[in-house]
């Protein structure tokens, strides 16, 4: 029989699933604590900064730089990443009528990879040497000379966690390549699953260059090479051209499916199909190659003369101009609409005014002279605020309220939802919007105090005050989220949507079609409404249903690759018990995590699993 | 599933036939041929030096084009996708080649 596969539950459930939908609520859960984490360092820093040197200061020098570092290393690649993955997880395969992702085991590794990788980033904080060079850990800085194990940390971190975002943005390229349903050619792809596909294409190309540029950085602090070193030839200016390489893409990796998001979200609420369909995949087609050719835009004080820096320059401007193109388009979306203001349209609506705000200053940034006026001072801290928390943040809480009746089944109260709305919203303005001032005004970024009298203290006050409405506001979103456990249960299209995820039960089974659907159009579940009919038309006829097996290991070729990381970053190091010196200076450990890896590895590919099937009759019972 | 393999039936029927080893003897044939040219510029010392690197530079592209619509399977149909994503990468880096070159240490 082949349904002789193992069922497991509770924790191990979770720990070998390779169901997308399951797989997509690790990410959200672990990228929400994440959140919540660099959440929290966000508020250390504005509390310190509350008040000018000599009131009230909470952290030293020192400490402010390591919160500092962890608040942008943890908010890009363990916050704002996988909560981009959890919901291509949960939306994707829905979207385009598939059954799962095209490969169920590397999305599992994917995960755990991302997973492991956030954990060791924040072990630093218990092992006393964090991270303290800033998010993007300029070298000489990050280098052997200037920084302590922490700068391993950050290294070999986030080395492990990208690996699980290339392994996912590859499997996501494959799946919407080859796994969409009968008739939904290319041009009838929802707006979300396009921007995901064109995400997972960026994310191919620039995450090598991260992984190269961490592999040099931690070949220059583990085994003594001097890619960076200038003293023996190397060149510290590499490493930010290396950085920014991949540092300008992975802003539109995050950006462009939170631009998804609203492109679905805003044509439900507003009951009108998307404004200009495909001039919305030129654009995003469009933003996806300039995102290649502007990262020396970050480097305009580095002294790369005026040619270089006037090219660059006018290359970040043209990107203004699909950007401009999506928001007229979302405009006229809503324009004479019938628009119902949920949370989710709220959070929505609310991203395109102060996603413009952070692209106008983007622009003025943008411009070499005035570049060296702003570089290093609040404005800037300001301008990536407006694009990372107005537009990604704004657009996946959107998201989130959105799509959670699918994910979970369950409801989020509306009432809490908009008061969590009007904090965070508030807040948002209040503590972003007097930065571009700040910096106006002269305060430069990553202090960690500043001497009263200079006409910063009521501006970092009010600043800080807003940082507290913003907490308040995603407490409230944590409050809703745990009580929507006992809340409503969703009905299977709550919103009245278009799209083919809401033609399924909420939450959606776990083959999720059971007949794959027929697709006849863009909007294709709308099409079927327009029509008079219930559901989707079937492509197929009812038969049984392939599943893969769940697997544990994924979860242990990331925790070889866990335990790998730590020997190699400790293999130099002096510790006080000749045993511990044994163990990490001979690579015992670093071989030891490896072979665990390794083994995994072997173990894949020498035991065939063919999955097992839902017969017929299952699917008949269930209804 | 099934349906699955009735399509890879389809395409079996519609003549995506095994084309036999006389493309790939013609090919592997070709790329022995361009490898001997690119020794034998190298090693004739009458040639100019710049004449030699400009020639064994377009061998070599010849070589790789050789590679990838041959042994990589890149002329064959239904490899839309693996152009593309091929090209786009080329693009990428060559772009970054060309601005990190030209425009920043120019």
């Amino acid at each position: 029989m082949a349904h002789s596969v193992k069922k497991y539950r509770g924790l191990m459930d979770w720990i070998t699933t390779v169901d997308h939908k399951k797989i997509g609520i690790l990410y959200f859960a672990a990228g929400g604590l994440f959140f919540v984490i660099g959440g929290i360092e966000a508020l250390l820093i504005r509390l310190q900064l509350m008040f000018p040197k000599g009131t009230f200061d909470i952290l030293d020098g020192q400490t402010y730089n390591e919160v500092m570092t962890m608040h942008g290393t943890t908010m890009i690649f363990l916050a704002a990443m996988p909560l981009v993955f959890g919901l291509m997880n949960a939306v994707v395969p829905l979207q385009i009528g598939a059954r799962d992702v095209a490969f169920p085991f590397l999305n599992s590794l994917g995960f755990w990879t991302f997973f492991f990788g956030g954990v060791l980033l924040n072990i630093s904080w218990f092992t006393g040497t964090v991270p303290d060079i800033g998010w993007t850990a300029y070298a000489p800085l990050s280098g052997q000379e200037f920084s302590g194990t922490g700068s391993d940390y950050y290294a070999i971190g986030l080395q492990i966690a990208g690996i699980g975002t290339l392994v996912g943005g590859i499997n996501f390229l494959v799946t919407i390549i080859n796994m969409r349903a009968p008739g939904m050619s290319f041009m009838r792809m929802p707006l979300f699953t396009w921007t995901s596909f064109i995400t997972s294409g960026i994310i191919l190309f620039a995450f090598p260059a991260l992984a190269v540029g961490l592999i040099y950085i931690s070949f220059d602090r583990l085994f003594d090479a001097n890619f960076f070193v200038t003293a023996t030839g190397g060149n510290a200016i590499l490493w930010e051209h290396i950085f920014w390489i991949f540092g300008h893409p992975e802003v539109y990796i995050l950006v462009l499916p939170a631009f998804g998001a609203i492109s679905e979200i805003l044509p439900t609420f507003a009951r009108k199909r998307l404004f200009g369909y495909s001039s919305m995949v030129f654009a995003t087609a469009l933003i996806g190659f300039l995102s290649f050719m502007v990262w020396a835009h970050h480097m305009f004080t580095v002294g790369m003369g005026d040619i270089a820096n006037a090219l660059f320059g006018v290359a970040t401007m043209l990107i203004a101009i699909p950007t401009g193109i999506k928001v007229f388009n979302w405009l006229f979306t809503i324009w004479g609409g019938k628009i119902q203001f949920t949370t989710a349209m709220l959070y929505a609506t609310s991203f395109i005014p102060t996603f413009v705000m952070g692209g106008v200053t983007g622009v003025m940034l943008a411009i070499p002279p005035a570049d060296f006026q702003f570089h290093d001072s609040y404005f800037v801290v300001a301008h990536f605020h407006y694009v990372i928390v107005g537009g990604i943040v704004l657009s996946l809480l959107a998201a989130a309220y959105y799509w959670w009746p699918k994910m979970f089944g369950r409801m989020l109260n509306e009432t809490l939802g908009k008061w969590s709305f009007w904090l965070f919203f508030i807040g948002f303005h209040l503590t972003f919007f007097i930065q571009h001032f700040l910096g106006l005004w002269g305060m430069p970024r990553r202090v960690f105090t500043y001497l009263p009298n200079q006409g910063w203290d009521t501006a970092n006050f009010v600043s800080s005050i807003g940082a507290f409405f913003m907490a308040a506001g995603v407490i409230v979103i944590l409050i809703n989220a745990i009580i929507s456990i006992k809340g409503p249960k969703a009905p299977a299209d709550p919103w009245d949507g278009r799209t083919l995820e809401w033609s399924i039960a909420s939450p959606s089974p776990e083959y999720n079609f059971k007949q794959l659907p027929l697709v006849r159009g863009l909007d294709a579940f709308w099409l079927e409404k327009m029509d008079g009919k219930k559901e989707m038309t079937p492509a197929e006829p009812l038969g049984p249903i392939h599943m893969p097996s769940p697997s544990i290991l994924p979860f242990f070729m990331s925790l070889g690759l866990f335990i790998a990381g730590f020997g190699f970053m400790y293999r130099g190091y002096e510790f006080e018990s000749a045993f511990m010196n044994n163990l990490f200076g001979y690579n015992i450990i670093a071989i030891f995590g490896l072979a665990i890896t390794l083994v995994c590895m072997f173990l894949r590919s020498v035991y065939d699993d063919h999955g097992y099937h839902i017969e017929v009759e299952e699917l008949q019972k269930e209804g | 599933m099934e349906a699955n393999q009735e399509q890879v039936q389809d395409r079996v029927k519609r003549g995506r036939i095994h084309e036999g080893p006389r493309n790939h003897i013609i090919a592997f044939g070709i790329s022995i041929f361009l490898t001997l040219l690119a020794f034998m510029a190298v090693a004739n010392s009458a040639l100019d030096a710049t004449f030699i690197k400009i020639f064994i530079v377009i061998l070599a592209v010849f070589q790789a084009v050789i590679q990838l619509a041959f042994w990589m399977h890149m002329k064959d149909r239904g490899h839309f996708f693996q152009i593309l994503f091929l090209a786009t990468g080329a693009f990428v880096a060559i772009t970054a080649f060309i601005m990190a070159v030209y425009w920043v240490w120019w």
